[in-house]
Formats: C-alpha cells, structure tokens, sequence
C-alpha cells in the first residue's frame, strides 16, 4: 500500500474537465448523484489495500483530481465483486466507471512501471488474439519478472504443483475459425488505436 | 433438456473436473450440453473490457451469435463468463448504438445476433430445470456425515439485474442442493464475499489475504469442505491454498470441490470420472469419511 | 343583441416625467382620441392621484362614458385600485383596461420617437378589446360550516380539536379501530424524552368528548361530489362486531378466545387473541374482532366471546355501513407508513430475531427492554439509519426520513439509561438536527458517549448468536466491522398505503415521492389544489411531533378561514361552454389542467368553481365551443388587431406573456430600467395555452413578423404543455406557408426577467435575418382565415 500523502486540494490539482470526462463513460453517468455514505467502501473486500477507498475515489472525481485518480492503487484494485453496485443508493455502477479509469490510466501513461496489471491487461488482450482463447502458462510467462530469481523460483513450485494435478495445458489452445478473432480484433482495436493517434 | 454449453478456457485447462465432473452428472440428469463449436474467449470481465468496450462486447457476441444459431440458451460453468456473457447480452439490449457497432463486426464474419437467448448459469439449470426432486431420486450414497460450506463469491449472484436466479446477500441455491444431498450447511459468514480471484495474478498478496480470511471462517465454522461452483473462486480457494498456508503460516487443509463434483459423489459415480483426483488439496480424507 | 352606444374614455399619465420624458403623450393623445367610440381622451400628471380617479369618475357621469382604459403603468400595480375608482361611479368594473406605458414602455425603451409610436400601438390595441369588454360579476356560493378529517393520528387529532374549540362540527374519520396513530406506539418523545402516551391519550380522551367531534372509527371515506364549500362525502363504515356503548372493556372475551395472532399495535413482537383492545387507552375503548382470524366468523364454530360478555356487546350480525357527510371543507391527515425492509436484504431483517425496526425498538423500551431472540438485555446496539431512505433504488424513498437521526439519538439515551453499561452505536449517512432543541440533543448523546459512526451500514450479517455490522467509517476511511446483541433499522418513511388511491377520489395532486403535494411549497402549504381540501401532517411528507402539531394547528387556521367567509367568490375570468357547437368530443377534458370539465349528456360542462381561467381548453377546441370570460377570442383577435396598428421599430413582434409571473418578469425588467429595442408589443394574456392558432395566424396577417409566447415557471401550464402546443402550432404554421422560426416560447420565474429581454433582443436578431413577410403573404393568410376586417387603419 501506497503511503498516503498529505495533499491540499487547490484549483492546481483540479480540472472540471476530467469530472466531464468521466460522466460520459460507461458507468459513470450518475457519478454526480453519489451521496457520499460509504455503502461501496463498507462492502469492499478489498478495501484494506486501497490507497483511497471507493467512496473517496468518487469524490476527488467531483472535485476534477485527475492526477490522483488515476495515480491512486484503487482502481487496480477493485476486483469488480460488484457488492459495491449492489448495495449502492444512488445505482452508481462502480466497476464499471473503474474499468474505464484503468483505461484513461493507461492511455494517459499513469500506469506506472511496477505496477502489474496494465501489463495484465496488455497480455491477456494478446493472448486471446493470437489464440481466441486463453493460454496461461503464456500469460504468466509474460508477466514474471525474469530478474526477480525469487518470483521465478515460486513460479516453478506453483507451476509443478499445477502440472502434476494435470492443471497445466502447454499446448496452446486451437480454433479454426481463428481468422474471426483476428477480423474483431482489427475491426475494433486498430481502428481505435487509429482514432487515437489522430 | 439440451443446452448450448460455453465451457470457457478455465475447463479446458485448469479446471478440467470441473468439466468432468458436470458430464458425468449430466448423463445421469438426462442434461444435454452441447459444447458451442469455435467458442472464443467470453470477453473478460475486466482485463479485454477495460481496454476496449466494444472488443469485449463484440468477443461474447460472436459466442452468444453462434448459441443462437443452435437455438438454446447458453450455458456457463464459470461465474465470471456467466457475467462477462449476460453483461454483453445486456449492453446490447439497451443500447442501440452499441448494439449497431457489435453488428458491424458480426456481420464481417458473416454472423448476426438477435439476442434472443439467456446466458445462464449451470447451477440455475440443476435447480430451476432439473429441480431438486430429481436429483434426490439419484442420490445414492447420502452425504449424511458431510459437512459443506457452500460458497457462492461474487459474480454467481450479483449484480442481481444479471444474475437473477438467487437472492444477491443470501443465496440458497447451493445450500438447497447440498440438503438434498443429505449434506450439512455449516454456518458461516461471508459466504458471498470476494475471494479475489480477479487479482490473483496482478496482486497476488491482496488476493491471498481475501481467500485466506474465506479458508478461515469456513475452517472455523468446523466445515468439511467449501463447495463452490467456478473456476476462478476454485482456484485461488485450492490451488492456491498451499501459498495462503505459506504466506501466512497457518494451517488450513479444507479441500474445495466443485458443485459437480459432491452432486457426482452422492450419485455414486467413480473418484476418477469426477476428476477428484485433479483437486490440489486432496479429498481423499474427506472421501474415507463417507467410506468411499 | 343591439348593442349600447360606446363611449369611451382614454386617460394617459404623464407619471410626473416617467411617461411624458420618454413617450410624447400629447401625440398619442391626438392620435386615440380620432379613434371611432373614442368619447374623450385626456393627459393628466397623476392618474392615480385622488384628482386624477376623481376627474374620471365625474367624466364617467358627464360624458355617460361606458368603457374606460388608463395608460399608465402596470396593471400590476393599479388594477384593482382603478377598478374601484370606475365601479364607485357606477360602471362594472370589468369594463376597464390598463395600458402598460411604464414598465414595458417609458422605462425599457430610449427612442422617443418610436417609443412614442408603440404606446400608441399598445392604447389602440386596448381601445379595440375594450369594445369588445362585457360587465362581469363574480358569483357567491355558501359554505357549509362542517369539516371531514380524514386520519386520526396525532395531525388529524390535533387539526380537529382546533376547529372543534373554533366551533366548527368536525367528523374525524378513522380507518383503524382506535385513533392514536403512530404516536401512540412510541416510548419516548424527542428532544424532551416526555412520555409520549401520557401527553396523547388526554388529547384522544379530548376528541372523544367534544361535542363537536363525532369519531366514525374503522371507517374510510369512498367516494367525493360536489364543490369547495358543499362537498358531499360517502364513508364506509365497517362492523366491529361489538357494540361499543354495551363494550366495558372488562376483556373476558380475549380470556377465552382460542385464536391467537401477532399484534398489530406490538409490531408483531406480541401476540393478541382474535378479539382484542388494539391498547389499554385506546378511543374508542372497545373490543373488537378481528375478522380474518375469528373462528366464527370464518369457520361458523365458537362464538365462545358472546357466550362469557355479561354486556351482551358482541354482535355478529353487524354488517358495513356507508353514511353520507355534506361538509364544507375537508382536512387529509393520514400520515405514514415505514418501509417493508424485508427485500433489502443486504439488512437481513427477519433472518435474526434480534435485527428490528425503530417502531419495534419503542415497543421493545415499554415491554422492558430485552432481546427478542433470548430475553437477555442488550448490551452493544446498532442503529443504522437511511435505511431505504435518499435512494434511487427500486422501491426505496428519495427523501430523508426527517426524524430518523433523533429518533436514534433518543433511543440510544434511553438504553443507557434503562442498562447501565449499555453501548450504543449510530451509523448514520449525515446528522441532521435542524429542529428545536435538536442540535443540544445531539451534544448530549455526544457526552454520553454514545458512538457515531458516519457511513451508511454496508451489511448486517447473523453471526451466531450475534449480529455483525459492517460500514465504512467514512471519516476515518476504515472498515468498520463490530458484532451487536441488537440492530435496529431506521426504515424510510413513505405515504401511508392507498394514499394515492384517496388523491385520486379527492381529486388532488401527489407530488414525485407520492406525498400529497401542496399548492405551493411556501406561501400555500397546506392547501391541496383543490379549493377547501387541506393538508397536514406526514401525508405531506415526512415530519416530527412538534412539526406535525404545527402545520395541524396552520391548517386548522387555514380551514377556518376559509370556512368563516360563509362564502366561496368564483371569479367571472372562467371558460364557458357554447352548448350549440360543442359535439363533446372530449378534447377539452384530456387538456384541463384542473380537471374542471366533464361531459355531461354528450356536452362539456365546465365546473366554474374548479375552473382556474387559464383557457387553455379555448385553442383546443375543434368546434370553437368554448370561450374564455375578460379574455374572449373577440376580444383577444381585437386587441392584436389594435397593437398590430402603427409602424415604428421593425421587426414587428408580438409577445404573448402569461399575465400574472412572465408579464411581471417584464414589469421588472423595466423597474431595473433594463432597456431594449421597441418593435415588441407585450399582450397579457391568462396563459399562453388561451393563445391558439387562429391567434397567431391574425397577428401575422395584421402586420406582425415574429410571436413570443412566454409563459410562468409556476403555471399549470407546463413547460411541457407548452412544448406540446408549440410543436402544434408550428405544425399549422407550416400548413400556412409561415416559418415556425418566427414563433418562439419560453418559461420564467420573476426575477428571470434578463431571460426574457434576451429572447427579446436574440429573437429580433433573428426575425430580421429572415426578413418581414410579404404584404401579399399577409393577405392571403387573412383570406385563408376568413375573418372579415382586417387591419382597419
């Protein structure tokens, strides 16, 4: 867990622009109409490691803290249980306005390094491209860290764990009509990254 | 009864008994699943999703276009592609645009979708189609000293506008089958609490410490065995649990079986058939209790 | 019908130089008095000094002047007091006219001479309705000096023990057995912790013995006739099964009675036998059997009560009875309901005996407080308030409970003081101690350390024998998770049932949380829409005791008032029926705003009493079979006919504004001497739903290039009434060849009047984009409309 900063909340660290910007998001809609009660924060099982709870995390998106945001741990952290929007008064769909923030954090670079789950996101998106499906021992070979010898040496406890209860598939799944991943995928992801480098 | 059956990737890998464990009760049910040819990945709930909307929408369209053609609803085995599935179905019902764009990816491939199935969830099958009666009439070897702690996680049951077949805060659906079984539901909290499966992989420890506080209050509350009905909660719960023994140093040892697979004990049906033999945490104990 | 001779006089002020400095009233003077039936016209310094009314009244008897318009400034402001001045020398006062010259004339415009022009404009526009003026009377109904109250909780007690002590009759209708309400379930009052029986049951034992109250108990009104003042009331009445004067209460029936089931008055923490007293005091102080659970009366076998009451008081041979009521007024006070919390799962309420509501808690303090799974006293207590209040979840209220928080703070000072080490918690979402007393009521429970915990409760969860609860400490921004021996919810408060079904019998409104809505949110509280229907209580809404007794007692006053006048004034400004042409399609009745037409042997017929004048039923007619009194399509078509005279300023633009918030929205406008270009001429008219069609049509056609309608904020004719009739007329507009861009509507509050002179200036900007409209246009519009006349110039 991040080591909470003291911060002042000034018309530096504000821009009105981002609250606008999240309200037209999927889920983010009624973002406005948050009470502020804490149901969300009260239910969230993973609230322990979170920098800023749910709760918090809608209110600096009142106050347009776009940087803190998308900095904070949280929105990496929602699991998307959905307790949250079960219980929320005002149906506020909280997972899914988290979803598109880790988006907004990625395209804008606020994904830091050590942080695992852009690099996540990125691979699982890869592997079901070229495969259709999912592969895992792919994908967790292209998140490890080669350089942490610890990290591998637990990998390989797991993995051989994994194997012997023959959870292990090594051959990479197969579809036939794999073409039509491939035609979904340019259709949609080359086209935005097209938009997006305009 | 005959299904269009969307397995997922975790059945076809790491989670093969569970798909085992579901045809061999579905034999005996008289429960057709017929596997959707060229299924695709669901879309994921999150990783594909937050990337892309429309790419995640668009991957469960192709699956849900191809169900329709078979002329069923579909049916899922893991929570989270029962999620990602219905949430697509939903999305697209509500939203014309979307459902425009979507369509203009189908009918690239030559596929259209005219939403009109259900995605649903196999335990919705074996309670509200199968009916509990049926399964009592199977039963052959009553779990009568068994003591289960059903857990439902998240998305099996929430949010109830797409998953509608439970109650959000108190399920029944499982604890009712394991009744019916003979079995005992052991009290305990949390049953519907996150295990954090979804994190497991990008923050392990934050995960380890959600599923160990599950293993604890089931282990407390004097269970036998946690019984759940996904992959991902199956996972993080059993194969996991050696790490959340040796992250926190505690002592758990509860094995976890698939729904499928205590459905197939009380049936009568062989150790290997159900897959028991591929649960990390070995049953084997569990099984000599009820002399099998 | 022949017709007097007209004889009219013209009277501009000079309003010592704020007229005369901007407006050439000497010119405008000449000009009006060549006008035909224009007997005199003068100007005077001060119209409405006492010389100025007296000039006008000895010109009244000299000339034998018939129709009088004064060119001063805004109705507004002289209206009734020149009506008083005309009808003190024996004119109907409905025969006068004011001419706006100030406020939307002198003081919004700096060009003299076109200024000079529009007032002559507007005093022409005036001159040709005047000649179309009739004498009008309002008419006088007398009001029955008897009032229903419908409810007798604490706001239908009170309400009638204020008439009552006035002298007024009050009949207080009760549906359960006994009046009381909620109140008397309650342990404790907040912030003063007084008993809350001990001051209720004398105020019941009060109502019962007044001579001037009759209580109908298990009773409900069922169906309404009749008008503000004489309004006729059926109310079922239905069998208790006991006599009430042979009942003493002795109770030997419940002794023996074999059938047993949950108390209503306990909250279901108790049991009752089928036949019961719902509480020791209640009024009446009678038994009675509860028909779905009598075994008699429902499997024809036991009659054991009838065989042990020595008063001979049982009767099952008591049928339903329906009693007319003819009372002038009628009071609804039938209060709340809490919201069924069982579907919110998430609060577990009914799967642990110890998770109750805030009701079950006040019975729970006067059974000796305990837990209802064990009987043991609790020691750690949760109240979580907002339950199923501020919500836009299915079936929640999006409204604060208003007594929620104290009523938590109360019973947590309660608890302390009844279990010594009692440790009570109060999740709550925002304290809200707005009333007396209430904030130093919130500093005790401080002192007495009681914990407040600001999140609203995530889950409550059975834990064994306990009851764990889960909230985020929002201020803390940490988890809470503590285990309780008791929960107690604070449940939303909604309209009590069918409330929306006797709205709909009374025939007035419910407001968006399904409260019975008021006339107006501050000046109007607790009158419904309805004229002689009031309100108090938490029908209208939630609300504490002292509140409650507040607005019963204003009410009360209000009634008063109304029924002392010993008559109801309709005013003549209502629509009439022309029964020759109406084919009673219906139209009108669909577009009332008050619902004041019916079809009566296939004609419309407009209750006059109920009729709010707005005429917005006169455009919507097909057959042309309605028509509005001071506001009739002759005199409306005359008046544009008039205003439309005169070039000045171009481009010329009629705006209609809904005479009473838009036109003083443009009063204001000059009061702030905001000013703007001459070319618009302002027509007051009721509503901007009397403006039809035909209106517009003549106004293009008699010279006009562009029309505003501008309509109150506040008007029963809506922002949406007004965008379904804009999108009509510019339907027909088109069908005329005429662009819908020339016509342009709006709504405002009073003080918006910068909204308006915008519309004003953006839309004058934009007429003369486009440009007038042809001569030959206008003619042949006129030809189409086939009106004889014209422009008359």
């Amino acid at each position: 867990m991040k080591p909470k900063q003291f911060q002042k909340i000034v018309s530096e660290v504000r821009d009105q622009s981002f609250t606008e910007e999240v309200q037209k998001l999927r889920g983010g809609e009624n973002i406005l109409d948050c009470i502020q009660c804490g149901v969300c924060s009260g239910s969230c099982p993973a609230r322990f490691a979170m920098d800023f709870s749910p709760m918090q995390i809608i209110k600096m998106i009142h106050l347009g803290m776009r940087d803190q945001v998308l900095s904070s741990s949280t929105i990496w952290i929602c699991a998307s249980c959905y307790t949250c929007a079960t219980r929320c008064p005002r149906g506020i769909d909280i997972p899914m306005f988290m979803s598109a923030l880790k988006n907004i954090a990625i395209k804008n670079g606020f994904a830091s390094d050590d942080e695992i789950k852009p690099k996540f996101h990125k691979s699982f998106t890869e592997i079901i491209r070229k495969y259709g499906r999912m592969h895992e021992p792919e994908l967790k070979m292209k998140l490890m860290r080669k350089s942490d010898l610890r990290e591998l040496y637990q990998n390989a406890v797991l993995a051989f764990r994994l194997w012997r209860k023959g959870k292990v598939k090594l051959l990479a799944p197969r579809m036939d009509q794999l073409s039509h991943i491939s035609e979904i995928f340019e259709d949609l992801l080359e086209k935005q990254e097209e938009e997006a480098s305009k | 009864m005959k299904y269009a059956f969307f397995p997922g990737c975790a059945v076809h890998a790491s989670a093969k008994e569970y798909g085992m464990s579901c045809k061999a009760i579905s034999k005996v049910l008289g429960i057709e699943l017929i596997e959707i040819p060229e299924w695709n990945c669901c879309g994921s709930i999150d990783a594909i999703y937050a990337h892309n909307p429309v790419l995640s929408i668009s991957l469960s369209a192709r699956n849900l276009s191809l169900a329709e053609k078979m002329g069923t609803d579909v049916i899922t085995l893991c929570s989270a592609c029962f999620f990602t599935l219905s949430r697509a179905n939903k999305l697209m019902h509500e939203d014309p645009k979307l459902k425009g764009q979507v369509d203009n990816v189908l009918g690239n491939l030559k596929l259209n979708y005219n939403g009109e199935i259900k995605v649903r969830h196999f335990l919705d099958v074996l309670l509200n189609d199968v009916g509990l009666e049926k399964i009592s009439e199977n039963v052959k070897v009553p779990l009568k000293e068994l003591r289960v702690a059903p857990y439902y996680g998240c998305l099996l049951v929430r949010p109830p506008e797409i998953a509608n077949f439970d109650e959000p805060e108190h399920p029944t659906s499982m604890d009712k089958l394991m009744e019916v079984l003979g079995a005992t539901n052991v009290n305990y909290l949390d049953k519907t609490r996150c295990c954090g499966a979804s994190l497991i992989v990008t923050k392990e420890r934050i995960a380890l410490e959600m599923t160990k506080n599950l293993l604890l209050t089931a282990k407390n509350a004097e269970a036998d065995c946690i019984v759940t009905a996904c992959p991902m909660c199956h996972f993080n719960l059993d194969a996991m649990q050696k790490d959340v023994e040796s992250t926190f140093d505690v002592d758990i040892n509860l094995p976890v079986l698939y729904i499928t697979q205590v459905i197939g004990i009380a049936f009568g049906l062989n150790v290997k058939e159900l897959g028991l033999n591929r649960n990390c945490v070995s049953p084997m104990k569990l099984l000599s209790k009820l002399k099998i | 019908m022949p017709r007097e001779q007209l004889r009219i006089g013209v009277y501009i002020c000079h309003c010592g130089g704020n007229i005369s400095d901007t407006v050439d009233v000497e010119r405008v003077r000449e000009h009006i008095a060549k006008l035909k039936n224009v007997e005199i016209a003068k100007t005077y310094e001060y119209v409405c000094s006492n010389p100025g009314q007296e000039m006008i009244r000895n010109d009244i008897k000299k000339h034998k002047l018939n129709r009088i318009i004064i060119a001063a400034c805004s109705p507004r402001m002289h209206l009734d007091t020149f009506r008083q001045t005309i009808e003190t020398a024996g004119l109907n006062p409905y025969l006068l006219e004011i001419t706006n010259l100030r406020e939307q004339c002198s003081w919004v415009h700096d060009d003299k001479e076109n200024a000079t022009i529009k007032a002559t404009a507007l005093i022409h526009g005036a001159v040709e309705r005047a000649r179309n003026l009739e004498p009008l009377k309002p008419d006088f109904l007398p009001v029955k000096k008897e009032v229903l109250v419908i409810g007798g909780g604490i706001a239908g007690i009170m309400t009638s023990i204020e008439l009552a002590d006035k002298g007024f009759n009050v009949y207080l209708v009760e549906k359960e057995p006994t009046i009381g309400g909620h109140m008397a379930q309650l342990s404790k009052t907040f912030p003063t912790l007084d008993c809350s029986q001990c001051i209720l049951t004398p105020k019941m034992v009060y109502v019962s013995r007044h001579p001037n109250i009759k209580i109908f108990d298990m009773a409900e009104p069922i169906s309404l006739e009749g008008s503000p003042g004489n309004y006729k009331v059926l109310i079922r009445v239905k069998p208790r099964f006991v006599d009430k004067t042979s009942c003493t209460s002795c109770g030997e029936c419940a002794k023996i009675c074999p059938v047993k089931k949950p108390s209503k008055f306990e909250e279901g923490l108790l049991q009752e036998k089928a036949i019961y007293l719902p509480f020791k005091q209640a009024i009446p102080n009678a038994y009675v059997i509860d028909k779905d659970h009598c075994l008699f009366l429902n499997k024809g076998v036991c009659r054991l009560c009838e065989r042990v009451c020595k008063g001979k008081a049982i009767d099952f041979e008591q049928k339903e009875d329906i009693i007319e009521l003819n009372v002038g007024a009628i009071v609804v006070c039938t209060g709340y309901k809490q919201l069924n919390v069982s579907p919110f799962t998430q609060y577990s309420y009914g799967l642990h005996p110890d998770i109750i509501t805030n009701l079950q808690f006040e019975r729970l303090m006067l059974q000796g407080i305990h837990r209802p799974s064990n009987g043991k006293p609790p020691r750690k207590v949760a109240f979580v308030l907002c339950v199923g209040s501020r919500s836009n979840s299915d079936g929640c209220a999006a409204h604060c409970c208003k007594i929620g928080c104290m009523n938590a703070i109360k019973h947590s000072l309660l608890l302390e003081k009844a279990i010594p080490d009692a440790d009570p918690w109060i999740f709550y979402t925002d304290v809200r101690a707005h009333g007396k007393g209430y904030e130093e009521f919130y500093s005790k429970a401080r002192e007495h350390n009681v914990k407040f915990i600001r999140g609203r409760v995530a889950e409550v969860i059975p834990n064994g024998d306990n009851i764990l609860v889960r909230a985020e400490d929002t201020l803390l921004g940490m988890t809470v998770e503590e285990e309780f021996d008791l929960v107690v919810l604070s449940p939303a408060l909604l309209p009590n049932t069918d409330t929306s079904k006797l709205a709909q019998m009374l025939g007035i409104d419910l407001g968006p949380n399904g409260f019975l809505l008021e006339r107006h949110h501050k000046l109007r509280p607790v009158d419904s829409k309805r004229e002689g229907i009031f309100m108090a209580g938490c029908a209208l809404g939630p609300k504490d005791i002292r509140e409650t007794t507040m607005e019963a007692m204003s009410t009360a006053s209000k009634v008063a008032t109304f029924l002392a006048k010993g008559k109801v004034t309709l005013s003549p400004e209502v629509a009439y029926v022309l029964p020759k042409k109406c084919d009673g399609c219906g139209v009108c009745v669909e577009h009332c705003p008050a619902k004041a037409i019916q079809i009566v042997s296939s004609k419309a017929t407009i209750d006059a009493i109920s009729c709010l004048g707005c005429g917005v039923c006169v455009p919507k007619c097909p057959k042309e079979a309605i028509d509005l009194k001071n506001c009739t399509n002759e005199q409306l078509m005359a008046q544009i006919r008039g205003v439309c005279e005169e070039n000045g300023a171009a481009p010329k633009i009629i705006a209609f504004l809904e005479k009473t918030t838009a036109y003083g929205s443009a009063d204001l406008a000059g009061q702030s001497r905001r000013s703007y270009i001459s070319n618009v001429r302002i027509v007051g008219v009721p509503s901007t739903g009397r403006v039809g069609i035909k209106h517009l049509l003549y106004a293009f056609a008699a010279g006009a290039d562009g029309i505003i309608l501008i309509e109150g904020d506040d008007s029963p004719f809506t922002e949406e009434k007004l965008r379904e009739h804009m999108i009509q007329l510019k339907k027909e507009l088109g069908k005329f060849g005429v662009k819908s861009l020339r016509l342009v509507s709006t709504t405002t509050t009073l003080p918006q009047y910068e909204k308006v002179v915008n519309l004003f200036e953006t839309f004058t900007e934009r007429i003369s984009k486009i440009g007038p409209i042809p001569k030959e246009k206008r003619a042949e519009i006129m030809k189409k409309l086939k009106l004889e006349g014209g422009s008359q110039s």
